[in-house]
Protein backbone atom coordinates (compact mmCIF):
# COMPACT_ATOMS: atom_id res chain seq x y z
CA UNK A 1 0.00 0.00 0.00
CA UNK A 2 1.09 3.53 -0.28
CA UNK A 3 3.27 4.72 3.01
CA UNK A 4 3.14 8.52 2.41
CA UNK A 5 0.88 8.75 5.06
CA UNK A 6 2.94 7.36 7.77
CA UNK A 7 5.80 9.39 6.14
CA UNK A 8 3.41 12.40 6.69
CA UNK A 9 2.69 11.00 10.17
CA UNK A 10 5.84 10.59 11.63
CA UNK A 11 6.92 14.00 10.55
CA UNK A 12 3.95 15.94 12.19
CA UNK A 13 5.26 13.68 15.10
CA UNK A 14 8.19 14.66 14.98
CA UNK A 15 7.59 18.63 15.22
CA UNK A 16 7.78 19.47 19.16
CA UNK A 17 11.02 17.40 19.09
CA UNK A 18 12.41 19.66 15.63
CA UNK A 19 11.90 22.37 18.32
CA UNK A 20 13.13 20.54 21.36
CA UNK A 21 16.55 19.24 20.06
CA UNK A 22 17.36 22.34 18.27
CA UNK A 23 17.11 24.57 20.92
CA UNK A 24 19.03 22.19 23.81
CA UNK A 25 21.52 20.81 21.02
CA UNK A 26 22.25 24.97 19.95
CA UNK A 27 23.45 25.26 23.85
CA UNK A 28 25.01 22.29 23.67
CA UNK A 29 26.78 23.45 20.84
CA UNK A 30 27.95 26.77 21.73
CA UNK A 31 29.08 25.37 25.09
CA UNK A 32 31.32 23.28 23.46
CA UNK A 33 32.88 25.97 20.95
CA UNK A 34 32.54 28.20 24.26
CA UNK A 35 34.35 26.38 26.06
CA UNK A 36 36.39 23.18 25.63
CA UNK A 37 39.01 24.85 23.97
CA UNK A 38 39.13 22.37 21.33
CA UNK A 39 39.79 23.50 17.89
CA UNK A 40 37.34 22.52 14.76
CA UNK A 41 34.25 22.72 17.22
CA UNK A 42 31.99 22.36 14.49
CA UNK A 43 33.72 18.91 12.92
CA UNK A 44 33.20 17.52 16.98
CA UNK A 45 30.16 18.58 17.68
CA UNK A 46 28.88 16.27 14.35
CA UNK A 47 30.96 13.48 15.20
CA UNK A 48 29.70 13.11 19.02
CA UNK A 49 26.25 14.40 18.58
CA UNK A 50 25.54 11.88 15.25
CA UNK A 51 27.03 8.78 17.47
CA UNK A 52 25.61 9.20 20.66
CA UNK A 53 22.51 11.39 20.34
CA UNK A 54 22.33 11.88 24.32
CA UNK A 55 21.35 15.56 25.67
CA UNK A 56 22.92 15.21 29.48
CA UNK A 57 25.87 13.60 27.72
CA UNK A 58 26.56 16.46 25.00
CA UNK A 59 26.92 18.89 27.81
CA UNK A 60 28.89 16.75 30.06
CA UNK A 61 31.57 16.12 27.44
CA UNK A 62 32.61 19.44 27.79
CA UNK A 63 33.33 18.96 30.90
CA UNK A 64 35.35 15.82 30.22
CA UNK A 65 37.34 17.38 27.46
CA UNK A 66 38.72 20.38 29.94
CA UNK A 67 39.28 18.06 32.58
CA UNK A 68 41.02 15.35 30.04
CA UNK A 69 39.23 13.03 32.38
CA UNK A 70 40.32 9.41 32.47
CA UNK A 71 38.57 7.48 29.79
CA UNK A 72 37.61 4.70 32.84
CA UNK A 73 35.76 7.75 34.51
CA UNK A 74 34.18 8.81 31.18
CA UNK A 75 32.57 5.02 31.04
CA UNK A 76 30.99 4.53 33.83
CA UNK A 77 29.74 8.46 34.13
CA UNK A 78 28.04 7.46 30.23
CA UNK A 79 26.64 4.48 32.24
CA UNK A 80 25.13 6.35 35.30
CA UNK A 81 24.06 9.48 32.50
CA UNK A 82 22.42 6.83 30.42
CA UNK A 83 21.25 3.91 32.17
CA UNK A 84 17.57 4.72 31.68
CA UNK A 85 18.23 4.09 28.11
CA UNK A 86 18.83 0.34 28.75
CA UNK A 87 15.23 0.05 30.35
CA UNK A 88 13.44 1.50 27.27
CA UNK A 89 14.69 -1.36 25.00
CA UNK A 90 12.09 -3.87 27.30
CA UNK A 91 8.95 -2.40 25.80
CA UNK A 92 9.98 -2.68 22.26
CA UNK A 93 11.64 -6.09 22.48
CA UNK A 94 8.61 -6.98 20.56
CA UNK A 95 7.26 -4.70 17.89
CA UNK A 96 10.82 -5.23 16.42
CA UNK A 97 10.79 -8.60 16.84
CA UNK A 98 11.78 -9.77 13.38
CA UNK A 99 12.94 -7.00 11.64
CA UNK A 100 16.08 -7.11 9.48
CA UNK A 101 19.32 -6.29 11.16
CA UNK A 102 20.33 -3.02 9.57
CA UNK A 103 16.74 -1.35 10.63
CA UNK A 104 17.00 -3.00 13.80
CA UNK A 105 20.91 -2.09 14.86
CA UNK A 106 19.54 1.96 14.01
CA UNK A 107 16.38 1.76 15.66
CA UNK A 108 18.84 0.55 19.06
CA UNK A 109 20.91 3.18 18.13
CA UNK A 110 18.51 6.37 17.95
CA UNK A 111 17.09 5.68 21.00
CA UNK A 112 16.27 8.83 22.62
CA UNK A 113 13.71 9.88 25.32
CA UNK A 114 11.94 11.77 22.75
CA UNK A 115 12.09 9.04 20.22
CA UNK A 116 10.87 6.39 22.83
CA UNK A 117 8.23 7.66 23.98
CA UNK A 118 7.07 8.75 20.57
CA UNK A 119 7.52 4.95 19.07
CA UNK A 120 6.12 3.61 22.01
CA UNK A 121 2.74 6.40 21.03
CA UNK A 122 2.78 4.71 17.50
CA UNK A 123 0.48 6.89 15.95
CA UNK A 124 0.71 4.87 13.25
CA UNK A 125 -2.03 5.71 10.39
CA UNK A 126 -4.34 2.40 10.16
CA UNK A 127 -3.12 -0.22 8.05
CA UNK A 128 0.62 1.75 7.54
CA UNK A 129 3.82 0.29 8.11
CA UNK A 130 4.75 1.03 11.72
CA UNK A 131 8.72 -0.17 11.54
CA UNK A 132 9.16 2.42 8.73
CA UNK A 133 7.03 4.66 10.88
CA UNK A 134 9.56 4.30 13.77
CA UNK A 135 12.36 4.78 11.41
CA UNK A 136 11.80 7.65 9.80
CA UNK A 137 10.94 9.48 13.31
CA UNK A 138 14.10 8.06 14.84
CA UNK A 139 15.88 9.52 11.47
CA UNK A 140 14.10 12.63 12.18
CA UNK A 141 14.94 13.08 15.79
CA UNK A 142 18.62 11.94 14.88
CA UNK A 143 18.63 14.93 11.86
CA UNK A 144 17.55 17.55 14.34
CA UNK A 145 19.57 16.67 17.20
CA UNK A 146 22.93 17.22 14.88
CA UNK A 147 21.12 19.74 13.63
CA UNK A 148 21.20 21.89 16.68
CA UNK A 149 24.29 21.09 18.04
CA UNK A 150 26.52 22.07 14.71
CA UNK A 151 24.88 25.34 14.52
CA UNK A 152 25.23 25.84 17.73
CA UNK A 153 28.92 25.00 17.54
CA UNK A 154 29.08 27.45 14.54
CA UNK A 155 27.59 30.00 16.05
CA UNK A 156 29.93 29.75 19.21
CA UNK A 157 33.29 29.31 17.45
CA UNK A 158 32.40 32.39 14.69
CA UNK A 159 30.40 34.64 16.96
CA UNK A 160 32.33 35.32 20.69
CA UNK A 161 29.81 36.74 22.69
CA UNK A 162 29.91 37.48 26.38
CA UNK A 163 29.23 34.12 27.46
CA UNK A 164 30.40 33.84 30.95
CA UNK A 165 27.87 31.29 32.92
CA UNK A 166 26.24 29.58 30.05
CA UNK A 167 27.96 26.39 31.54
CA UNK A 168 25.04 27.07 33.82
CA UNK A 169 22.63 24.75 31.30
CA UNK A 170 23.89 21.73 32.36
CA UNK A 171 23.09 22.32 35.77
CA UNK A 172 19.83 23.14 35.02
CA UNK A 173 19.14 20.05 32.50
CA UNK A 174 20.01 17.76 35.56
CA UNK A 175 17.55 20.26 37.61
CA UNK A 176 14.98 19.66 34.85
CA UNK A 177 15.28 16.22 34.93
CA UNK A 178 15.44 15.84 39.08
CA UNK A 179 12.97 17.65 39.22
CA UNK A 180 10.74 15.64 36.77
CA UNK A 181 11.93 12.44 38.47
CA UNK A 182 10.75 13.60 41.66
CA UNK A 183 6.95 14.40 40.59
CA UNK A 184 7.11 10.01 40.76
CA UNK A 185 6.93 9.56 45.08
CA UNK A 186 9.14 6.46 44.90
CA UNK A 187 12.16 8.31 43.21
CA UNK A 188 12.04 10.97 45.75
CA UNK A 189 13.38 8.08 47.89
CA UNK A 190 16.12 7.36 45.34
CA UNK A 191 16.71 10.73 44.41
CA UNK A 192 17.67 11.53 48.32
CA UNK A 193 20.14 8.03 48.49
CA UNK A 194 22.06 10.16 45.62
CA UNK A 195 21.94 13.42 46.95
CA UNK A 196 23.04 11.82 50.46
CA UNK A 197 26.07 9.84 48.77
CA UNK A 198 27.27 12.68 46.41
CA UNK A 199 27.13 15.25 49.71
CA UNK A 200 29.10 12.61 51.60
CA UNK A 201 31.56 11.95 48.57
CA UNK A 202 31.90 15.78 48.00
CA UNK A 203 33.09 16.72 51.32
CA UNK A 204 35.70 13.93 51.40
CA UNK A 205 37.18 13.69 47.90
CA UNK A 206 36.42 17.09 46.71
CA UNK A 207 34.05 17.92 43.58
CA UNK A 208 37.37 16.91 40.97
CA UNK A 209 37.47 13.52 42.52
CA UNK A 210 33.70 12.63 43.94
CA UNK A 211 31.73 10.93 41.16
CA UNK A 212 33.22 7.54 41.09
CA UNK A 213 33.10 6.92 44.89
CA UNK A 214 29.77 8.26 44.96
CA UNK A 215 28.67 5.94 42.10
CA UNK A 216 30.18 3.30 44.31
CA UNK A 217 28.73 4.18 47.54
CA UNK A 218 25.11 5.32 45.92
CA UNK A 219 25.23 1.69 44.20
CA UNK A 220 26.50 0.10 47.16
CA UNK A 221 23.44 1.42 49.01
CA UNK A 222 21.06 0.60 46.89
CA UNK A 223 21.53 -3.07 46.33
CA UNK A 224 22.22 -3.34 50.61
CA UNK A 225 19.50 -1.56 51.44
CA UNK A 226 16.90 -2.57 48.87
CA UNK A 227 14.25 -3.93 50.69
CA UNK A 228 14.12 -0.98 53.35
CA UNK A 229 14.05 1.75 50.75
CA UNK A 230 11.79 -0.01 49.41
CA UNK A 231 9.34 0.08 52.16
CA UNK A 232 10.73 3.74 52.13
CA UNK A 233 8.65 4.39 48.56
CA UNK A 234 5.46 4.74 49.93
CA UNK A 235 6.41 6.83 52.62
CA UNK A 236 4.76 10.18 52.83
CA UNK A 237 6.14 13.82 54.25
CA UNK A 238 4.32 14.53 57.69
CA UNK A 239 3.14 11.04 58.50
CA UNK A 240 -0.11 11.36 56.92
CA UNK A 241 -1.72 8.02 55.44
CA UNK B 1 47.05 13.17 26.91
CA UNK B 2 45.53 16.30 26.35
CA UNK B 3 41.56 16.82 26.52
CA UNK B 4 41.80 18.87 23.20
CA UNK B 5 44.15 16.22 21.54
CA UNK B 6 42.41 14.81 18.09
CA UNK B 7 43.62 11.28 19.99
CA UNK B 8 41.70 12.11 23.00
CA UNK B 9 38.43 13.26 20.90
CA UNK B 10 38.29 10.32 18.72
CA UNK B 11 38.96 7.63 21.83
CA UNK B 12 36.21 10.13 23.42
CA UNK B 13 33.81 10.07 21.03
CA UNK B 14 34.40 6.07 20.57
CA UNK B 15 33.67 5.35 24.16
CA UNK B 16 30.58 7.13 24.87
CA UNK B 17 28.84 6.06 21.58
CA UNK B 18 30.22 2.91 22.21
CA UNK B 19 28.89 2.23 26.24
CA UNK B 20 25.67 4.42 25.08
CA UNK B 21 24.80 2.18 22.32
CA UNK B 22 25.19 -1.16 24.53
CA UNK B 23 23.31 0.26 27.00
CA UNK B 24 20.31 1.04 24.23
CA UNK B 25 20.96 -2.62 23.06
CA UNK B 26 21.10 -4.46 26.75
CA UNK B 27 17.55 -5.89 26.59
CA UNK B 28 17.62 -7.02 22.84
CA UNK B 29 20.65 -8.72 23.89
CA UNK B 30 19.71 -10.54 27.11
CA UNK B 31 15.92 -10.50 26.67
CA UNK B 32 15.45 -10.88 22.92
CA UNK B 33 14.20 -14.47 23.59
CA UNK B 34 11.39 -13.68 25.98
CA UNK B 35 12.96 -14.06 29.23
CA UNK B 36 12.38 -12.00 32.00
CA UNK B 37 15.21 -10.04 33.33
CA UNK B 38 16.33 -10.80 36.98
CA UNK B 39 14.19 -8.63 39.25
CA UNK B 40 17.37 -7.38 40.97
CA UNK B 41 18.63 -6.09 37.79
CA UNK B 42 15.30 -4.59 37.13
CA UNK B 43 14.61 -2.86 40.19
CA UNK B 44 18.63 -1.36 40.30
CA UNK B 45 17.68 -0.04 36.70
CA UNK B 46 14.49 2.11 37.59
CA UNK B 47 15.48 3.31 40.95
CA UNK B 48 19.43 4.29 39.68
CA UNK B 49 18.32 7.33 37.78
CA UNK B 50 17.27 9.37 40.32
CA UNK B 51 20.14 8.43 42.08
CA UNK B 52 22.71 8.93 39.37
CA UNK B 53 20.66 12.51 38.24
CA UNK B 54 20.45 13.61 42.01
CA UNK B 55 24.42 12.71 42.19
CA UNK B 56 25.26 15.10 38.82
CA UNK B 57 23.55 18.36 40.46
CA UNK B 58 25.79 17.78 43.63
CA UNK B 59 28.63 17.37 41.39
CA UNK B 60 27.66 20.86 39.72
CA UNK B 61 27.27 22.50 42.98
CA UNK B 62 30.29 21.26 44.44
CA UNK B 63 32.20 22.85 41.55
CA UNK B 64 30.42 25.81 42.36
CA UNK B 65 31.59 25.94 45.67
CA UNK B 66 35.26 24.96 44.35
CA UNK B 67 35.48 27.67 41.37
CA UNK B 68 33.35 30.65 43.10
CA UNK B 69 34.71 30.72 47.14
CA UNK B 70 32.17 31.64 49.29
CA UNK B 71 32.44 36.03 50.08
CA UNK B 72 33.48 37.00 46.74
CA UNK B 73 30.16 35.48 45.66
CA UNK B 74 27.83 36.69 47.82
CA UNK B 75 27.57 32.54 49.09
CA UNK B 76 26.62 31.14 45.82
CA UNK B 77 23.62 33.67 45.62
CA UNK B 78 23.79 33.34 41.66
CA UNK B 79 23.28 29.69 42.00
CA UNK B 80 21.01 29.65 43.88
CA UNK B 81 18.82 31.86 42.78
CA UNK B 82 19.11 30.62 38.69
CA UNK B 83 18.30 27.04 40.37
CA UNK B 84 15.24 28.33 42.48
CA UNK B 85 13.93 30.04 38.72
CA UNK B 86 14.57 26.18 36.83
CA UNK B 87 12.96 24.37 39.43
CA UNK B 88 9.92 26.73 40.14
CA UNK B 89 9.41 26.79 36.44
CA UNK B 90 9.74 22.94 36.08
CA UNK B 91 6.94 22.84 38.69
CA UNK B 92 4.90 25.55 37.47
CA UNK B 93 5.25 25.24 33.19
CA UNK B 94 6.48 21.65 33.07
CA UNK B 95 8.48 22.64 29.85
CA UNK B 96 12.25 21.79 30.36
CA UNK B 97 13.37 23.83 27.80
CA UNK B 98 11.94 26.89 28.86
CA UNK B 99 13.02 26.13 32.32
CA UNK B 100 16.84 25.83 31.13
CA UNK B 101 16.81 28.37 28.91
CA UNK B 102 15.39 31.24 31.75
CA UNK B 103 17.41 29.63 34.55
CA UNK B 104 21.29 29.92 32.18
CA UNK B 105 20.11 33.74 31.33
CA UNK B 106 19.05 34.63 34.99
CA UNK B 107 22.73 33.11 35.97
CA UNK B 108 24.03 34.55 32.93
CA UNK B 109 23.16 38.58 33.82
CA UNK B 110 23.71 37.73 37.32
CA UNK B 111 27.68 36.51 37.01
CA UNK B 112 28.19 39.32 33.94
CA UNK B 113 26.69 42.13 36.50
CA UNK B 114 26.11 42.10 40.03
CA UNK B 115 27.77 38.78 41.20
CA UNK B 116 31.10 38.84 38.81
Amino acid sequence: MNQKPVLKQAFISSLPVLMGYTAMGFAAGVLLAAKSGIRLPALWAFLTSATSISGALQFMLVDWIRNSQPMLDVALLTVCLNIRYSMYGLSLIERFRGIPLAKKLYLIWSLTDETYALEVENKVPPGGDSILYCITLAALNHFYWILGVVSGALAGAALPFPNKGIDFAMTALFLVILTDQCRERKNRVYAAVGLLASIACALVFGAGKMLIPSMILMLSALVVFRKPLEKLESWKFGGKK
Amino acid sequence: MSGTSTEYLLILTAVTAGVTFLLRALPFLFFGTGKRPPALVLSIGNVLSPAAIAMLVVYCFACYVRDRAPAEHMFGLAELAAAVVVVALQLWKRNPLVSILAGTAVYMTLVQTVIP
